[in-house]
């Protein structure tokens, strides 16, 4: 992984903050809140999970192994994740919990039952009824999606969506192929259709509307970067492309420190140097970076950190997809 | 949760409401005056109270067109501390982009309020608490809401004034749509839209039950909205005691029907008043300042004559 920010002090002094306040914000169930002092989730505590797990000094692994006791004290009966203490039923979470917990041998049992609810978890715009119920009415204007495809909801029983379909994807890319349960490989492949599918017209994504209403939607820096790293192994089309000039050319622009961390390593992931840009992920402190939630100072250890493996295809799964 | 008043009371037992409009041409205007002389008007109970303003944040603005403009958070945000407000927190949780802070950095917030720090809550990934939903207007039973929102003395909705591709209007009922939170539900919250969106803003109103409303309707958007329609300038400023009663004003505003706003109706039955003859009305006429707004083909039925 080229790391492209210039090896100076300050930078380093920044990621060794940033760690060190991330580690000092985990809770003493060992999972993270969003903010300091929060109560613990199960996103922000993936995030934190993915930055510090590849470490392996025993401060960390030790860190690691309080926040993966979290992570399986909260799977639910059915091998979901649910967004917040309390909630019943679990939801996009999940893959994120999941990819936490990929790389890690003790938590193969969580990971195999919280991959099956994955699989086995459709969204309901796409079942078989909500689409012969759509072939009785009129045509519609207000969207033109192909509705055979099928990706992932934030909640059970609703609408593909592009975030919560490139998590899933992501996770199930990152998985072993023993882990995965037999459908997984059909589900990529409609999943890899739909994002394809909800791509904006002059490249990138948004949360799923390309066009509403005849107007060509906006895309977005964060769900493009999601989209794109989920189809970081799937075969090249134009519109990746297009997405890729479309983020290179954004990026220039981007004033927040999540968008300008994820968006640095969705290009580096691709190899393309990041260009210059309006704001150096530099310019904020690890306190500030914090106050916008764990998951971006986590997300920004992740893109200053040069040693990072973020979620790296999996040697088996990619033997596996080229079968 | 703090013990606001949830009651719900039906129309015939309740008094009248209060909406006040105030033409103001421009935003570059002294909007802070104004925003005080208003709200004193009202004699609200905000003295030592924690007020949390939530305007409508919906997505990267740099033309001030979807978004509440900042000046107006600014200088309502600055009127609640001169009333004896003892603390004013501005909050929302975007609905199709998790990026708060690149919104933020879009409307150039801070450099009308100055650094916010603690007193900005995204409210998509603050502390959530179960709320069970007794009017059961929808299937949903319960929703997670922040802590936030449940805890302040006193909360404001400040929406913009917009048509809604599927909503008809979306004022200040349908603004709260942005309390919910996206890292339990989603960007967006679509939970909500196959609940219904009509009886979801019932539910999500019934639940938070917003104290006051402000409507930003300086620059508005007409047709397509929340986010792809075309700018609409109104040059108005609404204010009431009673957020119904203040979308069927910036309704009757925009040359549309407020009882034929499906959830407008329904809201007119427990929540406030739609009657304009159950309306107090402050300041200007609604006469004086009609600005028909342009709908979509499927809410035609909402233009009034």
């Amino acid at each position: 992984m080229p790391d492209h920010l210039p090896p100076t002090e300050s930078a380093t002094n920044q990621r060794s903050e940033c760690l060190s306040l991330l580690r000092s914000m985990q809770n003493a169930d060992g999972g993270w809140g969003f903010h300091a002092g929060g109560e613990s989730r199960v996103e922000p505590t993936s995030w934190a999970a993915l930055a510090i797990s590849f470490r392996n000094e025993q401060e960390h692994q030790d860190a690691f192994r309080k926040l993966s006791g979290y992570l399986h004290s909260k799977q639910l009966a059915d091998g979901s994740w649910a967004a917040a203490p309390e909630m019943s039923s679990g939801g996009w979470v999940t893959s994120l919990a999941c990819s936490a917990l990929a790389g890690d041998a003790e938590s193969d049992k969580h990971l195999r039952v919280g991959l099956q609810w994955i699989c086995e978890d459709f969204p309901r715009d796409s079942s078989p009824l909500q689409r012969f119920m759509r072939k009785l009415r009129p045509k519609s204007h207000i969207s033109s999606q192909n509705d055979s495809y099928r990706g992932w909801g934030w909640t059970p029983k609703t609408s593909s969506w592009v975030e919560p379909t490139s998590f899933a994807l992501m996770v199930l890319r990152a998985a072993k192929v023993e882990q995965l349960p037999k459908n997984a490989g059909e589900r990529r492949e409609l999943a890899v259709a739909l994002l394809y599918d909800r791509m904006c017209p002059g490249g990138g994504w948004n949360c799923g509307n390309p066009r509403v209403y005849g107007v060509d939607g906006d895309a977005l820096v964060l769900p493009t970067c999601w989209a794109l790293l989920a189809l970081r192994d799937a075969p090249e089309k134009p519109g990746r492309v297009l997405s890729l000039a479309w983020l290179q050319k954004q990026f220039a622009k981007i004033e927040s420190a999540g968008s300008l961390a994820v968006a640095r390593m969705t290009l580096e992931n691709y190899g393309m140097q990041a260009p210059p840009a309006k704001r150096n992920l530099q310019d904020w402190s690890a306190e500030a970076l914090a106050e916008d939630g764990t998951h971006v100072l986590a997300w920004a250890y992740m893109a200053l950190n040069p040693a990072r493996s973020w979620f790296s295809v999996s040697q088996e799964t990619a033997v596996g997809a080229a079968r | 949760m703090n013990q606001r008043n949830r009651q719900l009371i039906p129309s015939f037992s309740r008094p009248a409401s209060r909406v006040m409009i105030r033409k103001v041409a421009r935003y570059e205007e002294e909007l802070l005056a104004l925003i005080y002389e208003s709200l004193r008007e009202f004699q609200l109970p905000v003295k030592d109270k924690t007020i949390l303003l939530k305007p409508n944040l919906v997505g990267l603005d740099p033309q001030g067109v979807m978004n509440t403009h900042p000046a107006v958070i600014a200088a309502t945000r600055e009127s609640f501390l001169k009333l004896g407000a003892a603390r004013v927190i501005i909050g929302d949780g975007p609905a199709m982009d998790r990026d708060t802070q690149a919104i933020l950095e879009s409307v150039r917030l801070k450099e009308f309020t100055g650094k916010l720090g603690k007193d900005f809550c995204d409210l998509n990934i603050d502390d959530v608490q179960r709320v069970e939903l007794e009017t059961r207007a929808t299937r949903l039973k319960e929703l997670f809401l922040p802590k936030t929102v449940l805890g302040v003395d006193f909360l404001v909705s400040m929406p913009k004034l917009k048509t809604h591709h599927w909503a008809g209007v979306t004022l200040s009922l349908k603004n709260m749509f942005g309390i919910v939170p996206g890292s339990c539900y989603g960007w967006p919250k679509n939970v909500l839209h196959w609940a219904g969106i009509d009886r979801s803003i019932l539910d999500i109103n019934a639940a938070a039950r917003p104290d006051f409303a402000i409507v930003d309707g300086i620059l508005g958007m007409e047709g397509n909205g929340p986010i792809q329609g075309s700018p609409k300038s109104a040059g108005v400023l609404l204010f009431g005691d009673d957020p119904v009663a203040v979308d069927a004003t910036a309704c009757r505003v925009m040359g549309l029907l407020p009882e034929k706003v499906e959830y407008l109706a329904r809201a007119g039955t427990m929540l406030g008043h739609v009657e304009a003859s159950k309306i107090q009305q402050l300041g200007e006429r609604i006469e004086g300042v009609k600005t028909p707004f342009a709908v979509l083909p499927e809410f035609r039925r909402l233009v009034a004559g």
